[in-house]
């Protein structure tokens, strides 16, 4: 398992072939854990040449870990999944996100669905990290949700839920800056409080994208599509998180009309170029 | 200890996780969110937009999610009705077949179905066996790899009329009133743009494919009537006598030689197995 450092990019279909053949100057690769769930398919015949030259990290999107339902076998079921698809892949980090899809054993909805902040909700959160860390047995990051609303009884705020969670169950944070700075736009926080409130050396990774944005209702709302450049805002939010943080691995994301790799290595050299400012390092 | 604080709205009655979660779900399976019947009004501040916009981002973003699963089984289908069509009707068929699992794997078998019934695409006739093939193209590009077999020991059997064949665990197979192979072939990336699929509503004979993975490439290969017959059998497991008359009865000329050969050189045919008690 190879230790993982700089900025990286999300693996995608559309780059496969280049990552074979022209292999790419990228420090380390991050892949969606569901889209190889079949150790012998085709794309994961690809990853296992592909990962035979870049460290992998496996970011998975179904766990659930928001899930209140006390028998949940689809939850159960994804995690076994998952469970044999990191003893292949043996990535160098495991991630998933605060949020929740599967309710009640029976109902799924693929999608991060957001978390009550509650005492009752953070002791569930807490005992489904538990669970994933005790089968998988190891440390797992959890990243922090783009949302879209609030729940009126919540009762505690989202930065104090993840600081906590860090400590009582040991997981790290990796913290996604562009769903930061698209929650800040939309519930009308301060991003830079959100940063100040995480413990330092809990966050283990960062996450890069863009965003859209929508009007509803007459109201601009920003929704994390991962279809477009990072925007300023959040380049700026970086250089921040850095200085805060200092040089934690970083990803570039990229899920939605995916472009030419060039692009994506651009937004990675911009990522680079920020850290090298802040830090004041020479860019490789 | 971790802080806490007052609700938002203290006023209001407080709702377990779980039962959030099952309301949560409910509203967004529901189909056509309407503000009167949100399970989850009183639980989500609407002072800024109403739960229903709030609700219909999620709803939104999980069949952009669901769909772009669909784009990946179903690429040619995408190409035939358009980009912007596949996705209305997709968002109709989510309706219909939510996701019940997070393994996108195994979701979208009944699109099949969903096209041949769909009204605005009904007259597409040869639509539903295209999904059929990118279906079974997508099961093909999952399965295992097929074990090592020693072809050499073929020779000792006692009867070989006998011996149960082992087709690869990549083998599809798919039959078709229509030329759906040369759809299939001439909406691929790399196709010719001057190719052309002669087509008329009744061809003269059934399409028979075979669909099996070589390396990191999934085959799509027409074969015989015979042919079909035989691979079926022996994905029945069925012994190569019964094989071979099955086979012989869909096509008067079928030569099994030459069409076993073929497969195992393709490694269709992955092993065989004696039968003990026979």
């Amino acid at each position: 398992m190879q230790k993982i450092k700089g900025v990286g990019l999300g693996l995608r279909h559309r780059h496969f072939q280049e990552f074979i053949e022209d292999k790419p100057d990228v420090p380390w690769l991050e892949v969606h854990t569901e889209n190889f769930f079949s150790q012998h398919s085709t794309s994961s015949k690809y990853l296992a040449k592909i990962s035979q030259n870049y460290p992998i990290s496996a970011h998975c999107v179904g766990l659930s870990i928001g899930s209140a339902a006390v028998a949940c076998p689809v939850r159960e079921q994804h995690l076994q999944h998952i469970k044999k698809t990191v003893d292949w892949l043996q990535p160098s980090m495991i991630s998933d996100h605060l949020s929740w899809s599967a309710s009640d054993g029976v109902h799924y909805l693929p999608d991060l669905l957001p978390i009550l902040y509650t005492e009752e909700a953070f002791n569930i959160v807490s005992k489904n990290i538990n669970r994933v860390q005790d089968v998988l047995q190891r440390q797992i990051l959890i990243e922090n949700p783009s949302s879209y609303l609030r729940f009126n009884d919540s009762t505690i705020l989202e930065w104090d839920f993840l600081a906590e969670l860090s400590k009582v169950t040991g997981c790290g944070l990796l913290l996604d800056v562009n769903n930061i700075y698209v929650s800040a736009f939309n519930h009308g926080f301060d991003a830079l409080t959100y940063l100040e409130c995480l413990p330092v050396a809990a966050v283990k990774e960062m996450h890069l994208a863009g965003y859209s944005i929508d009007i509803i209702e007459n109201k601009e709302v920003y929704i994390d599509t991962h279809g477009q450049k990072v925007y300023d805002g959040v380049w700026q939010l970086y250089e921040k998180a850095i200085q805060r943080f200092g040089e934690v691995p970083t990803l570039i994301e990229w899920d939605t009309d995916v472009p030419e790799l060039s692009v994506l290595l651009a937004e990675k050299y911009k990522a680079e170029a920020i850290i090298a400012k802040v830090l004041n390092k020479q860019v490789a | 200890m971790i802080k806490s604080t007052q609700p938002t709205n203290p006023l209001s009655q407080v709702t377990t996780l779980a039962e959030l979660q099952r309301n949560f779900i409910s509203d967004c399976l529901s189909g056509k969110l309407k503000q009167d019947n949100i399970l989850l009004a009183k639980d989500i501040d609407s002072s800024v937009i109403s739960a229903q916009g709030l609700m219909g981002i999620y709803q939104n973003s999980a069949i952009a999610n669901i769909t772009q699963s669909l784009i990946l089984t179903y690429p040619v289908i995408e190409k035939l009705v358009g980009e912007e069509f596949f996705s209305a009707m997709c968002r109709q068929f989510i309706y219909t077949a939510w996701p019940k699992s997070g393994n996108m794997d195994d979701y979208g078998l009944e699109f099949a179905d969903f096209l041949a019934e769909f009204e605005h695409v009904k007259h597409l006739i040869y639509l539903k066996d295209v999904a059929r093939l990118e279906w079974a193209f997508h099961q093909s590009s999952l399965a295992d790899d097929a074990s090592i077999t020693d072809w050499s020991t073929l020779a000792q059997a006692s009867d070989v009329l006998q011996l149960t064949f082992l087709v690869t665990p990549s083998l599809s197979l798919v039959s078709s009133t229509f030329p759906i192979d040369q759809i299939w072939h001439l909406n691929q990336d790399n196709t010719s743009p001057d190719m052309e699929v002669e087509f008329a509503d009744e061809q003269d004979s059934d399409t028979f494919i075979v669909l099996f993975r070589q390396q990191l490439k999934t085959v799509v290969l027409p074969i015989t009537a015979g042919e079909f017959a035989l691979l079926q059998a022996f994905e029945h497991r069925e012994t190569f006598e019964k094989a071979i008359i099955v086979a012989s009865q869909k096509q008067t000329n079928f030569s099994v030689d030459e069409s076993l050969k073929k497969f195992i050189e393709l490694g269709i045919i992955s092993g065989f197995v004696e039968n003990i008690d026979t």
